[in-house]
C-alpha cells in the first residue's frame, strides 16, 4: 500500500522533534528532525546532555519551577513554551508536550517529548504585544490630532484655525513650543499669527525669499525634522542659533498645504506650523506620518479659510460698488458727486481719498482724509495716468499704499481717483480689480454728471434768451412778467411767457407749459414760441391758433401735450378774446371787482388723442383798470395740498394786491404763494390794460416799494399824456411824501401801508399820499424838511391833514394849461 | 451791491465817480458810504450824475455830506449834471451852489485838476 510506512523512518523525520529521556532528563534517544532544526549532532546529545541543558536561562528555571513538577504530579505537560538553544547559540522557539512512563512498580522510567516548532507562533505574539504597545502612544496622538481636526472645521478664519494648530503639537507629541506662521501672498511675506508662547506670536514678519529657515520651509513644501543642534548647525546655522537661545534641542517645521497626503506637486504653502522640544527626541515614522497629516488637515482649513474670507470679501465689495452706484445717482450735479464719491470711499475703503477731474482751465477736486502723500510725486503719477489711462499702483516706496486710477468712460479719460488704502485692508495692488471697478463705475457716474452740467447750462442759457426778449410797450397797456426756476430740481423747465404785438392794435399774450424738462424741455418751448408768433394773425383768433398748432405738433412730437393759455387784446375795442388748451385758466380783475377764473374757451392740450380736439375760444370785455394773470401750474400746485385751495389760495392773494403797482407784482406774488424754496419752476404774466383814469396803489412801508410804485405811476402819467417836466416833479413829489410816510409815519414799521391815488384832468394832476401812522419829527427833521420843502417847490398846491395818521394832497398845474 | 447805481474810474488826476440809474432813500445811504470808501483819500472828486435818471432828497443829502466833507479836507469836487433832467432838478430846487455845477465832464477835470 502506497501509505504504509516504515516505522523507524516516521520516526526519525517525523514533522515534529522526538526525544526519549530518562526521568533525570538525559537524553537517551532523540530523532533526525529535531538535530536537523537544532543543529546538534547525536552523539553531542545522546547520553551527553540533559533536556534542560539545552534551553535558555530564563527557560531553564521555568523547567524546574514549573514543567519539572507538573509533569511529575500529572505524567503529561502540554504545549508548554521553551526557547531551545540550538548548537550555534540561536534560539529556536518551540512548543513541547511530554509524557512521563512509570514500570509496574509505579516509579518514573522515561520521559517522551515532542517538540513543535514555533518560530512563526511566536512572532505573531510578538508582534501583537508591540502593536499594542504602539496602539496605546498612538491613540493618545489621534485623540489630539481629532480634537484639532474637529476645531479645525469648525474655524471660519485664518486666525482661528492657526489657534487650533499651535494647540497640537503639545497635545500630540508633548511639544514644549509652537508657531504658526501664515504666508500673505499679497505682501510676498509671511506672518506669525499664533504662538503658544506667552509673549504672543513674532512682530517681525518674514519675506518669502528670505534665508530664514521658516520661508525655506515655505517655498520648499517638504517637512524638516531638525533632531538636534548639530543638524540645526548643518541645515539652518539661523535655527540653531534661536535652538539654543530658546534652549530647544529638537525642532520641526512643518509646511501647512492644501494637497493631499502623498501629493507635493501643485499644492500651495498657506503656512507654517513650527515646534520644538527641549529634550532631544527621536520622532518614530508613525509619528511623522501624524505631523504629515497635520500639515494637510491645517493646510485645507487654511485654504478653507481664506475662501470663505474670499466670499466674504466679495460680498462686502459688491454691497459696497451697488450703494456707491446708488449714492451717487442720488446727486446729478458734477461736484456734488464727486465729493460724495471720496467720502463713500473715505474711511471705509481708504484712509485718504481725491477726486481729481480734468474739467476746467483748474480742474476740480474733491478731497477727504488724510495724510495726503507728497503732492509733487502724486500730480506726476497723476499726469502719468491721465496720459496712460491705466492705474498706477506703488506696494512700496515713499508713499505706500497709494493708488491712482484713472476715471476714463469709453478710453476718455475724465479724471483720477487717487486713494491711500486705509490700514488694516489689503494693499491696493491686492485689490486692484476691486479699485478698478470702482473707478469705472465712478467714471461713468462723473461723465454723466458732466454732461448734465453741460446739458443744464446750454438749456438755461437758451431758456434765458427765450425770455429775455422786453415785452412791447405802448401807453394803452403794461406787462409784467416773472420766471422763477425750480430750487431742488437742477433741470431747466418748459415754461414760456410772451407778450407781443400781432397788428398795431391787437396785443397777443401767452404762458404754456412743454412736457418734461433739460434742454429737450427749453428747446420744446424755443420752437412753440416761435410757432405762435408766426402763426398769430389779425383774422384768425385763439381757436384757430390752436387748431394750427395741433397740427405744428404733429411734426414737433416733443410739443404734444404742452398746454397754453392764449389771448388776444383788441385795443381798440378793449375786448379780448381767449382760448386755453389744457392750461389753467386766467385769472382777470376788472376794476371794482373780485378777481375771477375765466373757464371758458377750455380744451384738450396740444396734440392731445384723449381731450376735446375742437378747439373753443371766448370773448369778453377788458374794461381799462383791468388785470389779466397768466401763470403755470408751479404758482399753486403743491402735493400736499388740493388744486382748488391753490386757486382758493391765488384769487385771494391776487385781490389783496389789485391795488399793488403792476411793476414788482408778478414777483410778490410767487414770493408769497411760492417762497423761496420750491420744486417747481413758476412762470407768470400779467397784463394791466388801460388807462386808469384813477391811478389807486397800495404799498408796503419799504423804501425798496417807492421806485416801483414811481415805475407804475409814471406809465400812468405818461399815458395821460402828462409832460415831462410835470410828470418829473410829480415823480419827485410822491417819492418825497411817500419816503416821508415811510420814515416818519411808520418809522420803519415795515406792516405799515401807504396809499397813493392820483387823478388827471385836462388842467392838473392830483396825488394824495396816506399813511396811518403817528407822525412824528424825529431827529432828522431837518433832512425830511429838505423833502417837504421840494414837495412845496414842485408842486403848486400841498395840503396836510393830520386827523388819523397823515394824507398829503399835492396838486400841480399841467404845462398846457399854465 | 451797488455796481448798478456806481461805478469809480480816474479822469486826469481826478476821481471820477459815476452815478446811474434812480437815487432815492431805498440806495442812497449804501451808495454815499461806497463813495466815502473810495475817494477818501483823492486830490479832487469828479461826481458824473447825468446818468441818473431820478434823484429824492436822500439822494440829496448823500451829495450834501460828501460836498461838506471835501470842502473842508480842501478836496475840490464838481457835480456834472445834464442840461435837463431829474438830478439838475432837484439840485437846482435844493439851491445847490453854482460852482459847483458842471455840464462838461472834460471842463469840470480841468477844473478841478488845476
Amino acid at each position: 500500500m502506497p501509505w504504509e510506512e516504515d516505522p523507524g523512518d516516521l520516526y526519525e523525520h517525523a514533522p515534529c522533534g522526538y526525544l526519549t529521556t530518562l526521568p533525570d532528563g538525559t537524553i537517551v534517544r532523540v530523532n533526525e528532525t529535531f538535530l536537523a532544526w537544532t543543529g546538534y549532532a547525536r552523539s553531542q546529545l545522546v547520553g551527553q546532555r540533559r533536556f534542560r541543558d539545552l534551553l535558555s536561562p530564563g527557560d531553564k528555571i521555568y523547567h524546574e519551577t514549573h514543567y519539572a513538577p507538573l509533569l511529575s504530579m500529572q505524567d503529561d505537560v502540554h504545549e508548554v513554551a521553551f526557547d531551545v538553544v540550538c548548537a550555534d547559540g540561536r534560539r529556536l522557539p518551540t512548543l513541547i508536550n511530554s509524557v512521563l512512563g512509570r514500570n509496574p512498580g509505579g516509579s518514573p522510567r522515561l520521559i517522551r517529548t515532542t517538540v513543535f516548532n514555533a518560530t512563526e507562533r511566536r512572532g505573531y505574539e510578538k508582534e501583537l504585544v508591540a502593536a499594542r504597545r504602539a496602539a496605546e502612544a498612538s491613540e493618545v496622538r489621534v485623540r489630539a490630532l481629532q480634537e484639532v481636526v474637529a476645531n479645525l472645521s469648525a474655524a471660519p478664519t485664518a486666525s482661528e484655525v492657526a489657534e487650533a494648530v499651535v494647540r497640537a503639537p503639545a497635545a500630540a507629541f508633548e511639544a514644549d513650543a509652537a508657531s504658526v506662521w501664515l504666508v500673505d501672498a499679497d505682501r510676498d511675506q509671511l506672518t506669525a499669527i499664533a504662538s503658544t508662547d506667552s509673549a504672543g506670536p513674532a512682530r517681525d514678519d518674514i519675506p518669502r525669499g528670505s534665508s530664514r529657515p521658516i520661508a525655506e520651509v515655505a517655498r520648499r513644501g517638504d517637512l524638516h525634522v531638525v533632531h538636534c543642534l548639530a543638524g540645526a548647525e548643518e541645515q539652518f546655522p539661523e535655527l540653531a542659533e534661536t535652538m539654543r537661545r530658546l534652549g530647544y534641542a529638537t525642532a520641526v517645521l512643518l509646511p501647512l498645504t492644501n494637497g493631499f497626503a502623498g501629493e507635493s506637486i501643485g499644492a500651495e504653502v498657506l503656512g507654517v506650523l513650527s515646534f520644538a522640544f527641549t529634550e532631544q527626541c527621536e520622532l518614530t515614522d508613525a509619528e511623522l506620518s501624524v505631523v504629515r497629516l497635520l500639515g494637510h488637515q491645517a493646510g485645507h482649513a487654511l485654504d478653507r479659510a481664506r475662501l470663505y474670507d474670499d466670499a466674504r470679501r466679495r460680498e462686502a465689495r459688491a454691497t459696497f460698488l451697488a450703494g456707491t452706484t446708488r449714492a451717487l445717482e442720488e446727486l446729478p450735479r458734477l461736484m456734488p458727486r464727486a465729493r460724495r464719491l471720496v467720502e463713500r470711499v473715505v474711511p471705509e475703503i481708504a484712509e485718504w481719498a481725491a477726486v481729481r477731474l480734468q474739467i476746467g482751465p483748474a480742474g476740480l477736486l474733491a478731497d477727504a482724509g488724510s495724510p495726503a502723500p507728497d503732492p509733487e510725486r502724486l500730480a506726476e503719477r497723476v499726469a502719468l495716468v491721465v496720459a496712460n489711462g491705466k492705474p498706477e499702483f506703488t506696494d512700496d516706496g515713499p508713499d505706500p499704499d497709494c493708488a491712482v486710477l484713472p476715471l476714463s468712460v469709453s478710453g476718455k479719460v475724465l479724471g483720477t481717483l487717487a486713494l491711500r488704502m486705509a490700514p488694516g485692508r489689503r494693499t491696493a495692488a491686492a485689490e486692484a480689480v476691486f479699485l478698478t471697478d470702482l473707478a469705472d463705475r465712478a467714471g461713468l457716474a462723473l461723465e454723466n454728471a458732466r454732461l448734465y452740467e453741460q446739458e443744464r447750462a446750454i438749456a438755461r442759457t437758451l431758456q434765458r434768451s427765450l425770455l429775455a426778449g422786453d415785452p412791447p410797450t405802448d401807453p394803452r397797456f403794461a406787462v409784467e412778467t416773472h420766471y422763477q426756476a425750480a430750487t431742488h430740481d437742477l433741470e431747466v423747465g418748459g415754461d414760456w411767457f410772451d407778450a407781443f404785438l400781432i397788428t398795431p392794435d391787437k396785443l397777443a399774450v401767452v404762458v404754456g407749459d412743454v412736457v418734461g424738462r433739460g434742454i429737450d424741455a427749453a428747446t420744446t418751448m424755443g420752437q412753440l414760441r416761435s410757432a405762435i408768433r408766426a402763426l398769430a394773425s389779425a383774422e384768425a383768433g385763439p381757436a384757430r391758433l390752436l387748431e394750427r398748432l395741433d397740427r405744428f405738433v404733429d411734426r414737433v412730437e416733443s410739443a404734444r401735450m404742452a398746454t397754453v393759455a392764449y389771448a388776444e387784446i383788441d385795443l381798440t375795442t378793449s375786448e379780448m378774446t381767449y382760448a386755453c388748451a389744457g392750461h389753467l385758466p386766467p385769472l382777470l380783475t376788472k376794476p371794482g371787482d373780485a378777481p375771477t377764473y375765466l373757464l371758458q374757451g377750455r380744451s384738450g392740450a396740444l396734440g392731445s388723442r384723449a381731450g376735446r380736439t375742437a378747439r373753443l375760444e371766448h370773448r369778453t370785455p377788458l374794461p381799462p383798470g383791468s388785470r389779466l394773470l397768466l401763470y403755470t401750474d408751479g404758482l399753486i400746485e403743491r402735493r400736499n395740498r388740493r388744486l382748488d385751495k391753490g386757486f382758493e389760495l391765488l384769487a385771494r392773494t391776487y385781490a389783496g394786491r389789485r391795488d399793488s403797482p403792476l411793476p414788482g407784482l408778478t414777483k410778490g406774488l410767487v414770493q408769497s404763494l411760492v417762497g423761496t424754496d420750491h420744486a417747481d419752476d413758476v412762470c407768470l404774466l400779467c397784463l394791466a390794460i388801460g388807462t386808469e383814469e384813477r391811478l389807486e396803489r397800495s404799498i408796503g412801508a419799504d423804501a425798496v416799494q417807492i421806485a416801483l410804485l414811481r415805475k407804475d405811476l409814471r406809465g400812468w402819467l405818461v399815458s395821460h399824456d402828462v409832460d415831462e417836466e410835470s410828470t418829473q416833479a410829480v415823480l419827485l413829489a410822491c417819492s418825497e411824501a411817500v419816503a416821508n410816510a415811510i420814515e416818519h409815519g411808520y418809522r420803519n414799521d415795515p406792516f405799515g401801508i401807504v396809499d397813493v391815488t392820483a387823478t388827471v384832468t385836462t388842467g392838473a394832476v392830483e396825488v394824495e399820499v396816506t399813511d396811518r401812522g403817528d407822525w412824528k419829527a424825529t431827529g432828522s427833521s431837518q433832512t425830511r424838511g429838505r423833502g417837504l420843502k421840494l414837495i412845496e417847490q414842485v408842486m403848486d398846491e400841498v395840503v396836510f391833514d393830520r386827523a388819523e395818521g397823515t394824507t398829503v394832497t399835492m396838486r400841480r398845474t399841467r404845462r398846457e394849461a399854465r | 451791491m451797488t455796481d448798478q447805481w456806481v461805478t469809480f474810474a480816474k479822469l486826469g488826476t481826478a476821481d471820477l465817480v459815476r452815478l446811474a440809474g434812480e437815487i432815492d432813500l431805498a440806495n442812497a445811504p449804501e451808495i454815499g458810504r461806497e463813495i466815502a470808501r473810495q475817494t477818501g483819500r483823492s486830490g479832487a472828486v469828479l461826481i458824473d450824475l447825468t446818468a441818473v435818471s431820478f434823484l429824492d432828497s436822500a439822494g440829496v443829502r448823500l451829495l450834501d455830506a460828501l460836498v461838506g466833507d471835501l470842502d473842508e479836507a480842501g478836496t475840490p469836487i464838481r457835480l456834472v449834471v445834464g442840461e435837463t433832467g431829474a438830478a439838475r432838478m432837484t439840485l437846482q430846487l435844493c439851491a445847490f451852489r453854482d460852482d459847483l455845477l458842471a455840464t462838461d465832464l472834460d471842463r469840470a477835470a480841468d477844473e478841478v485838476g488845476r
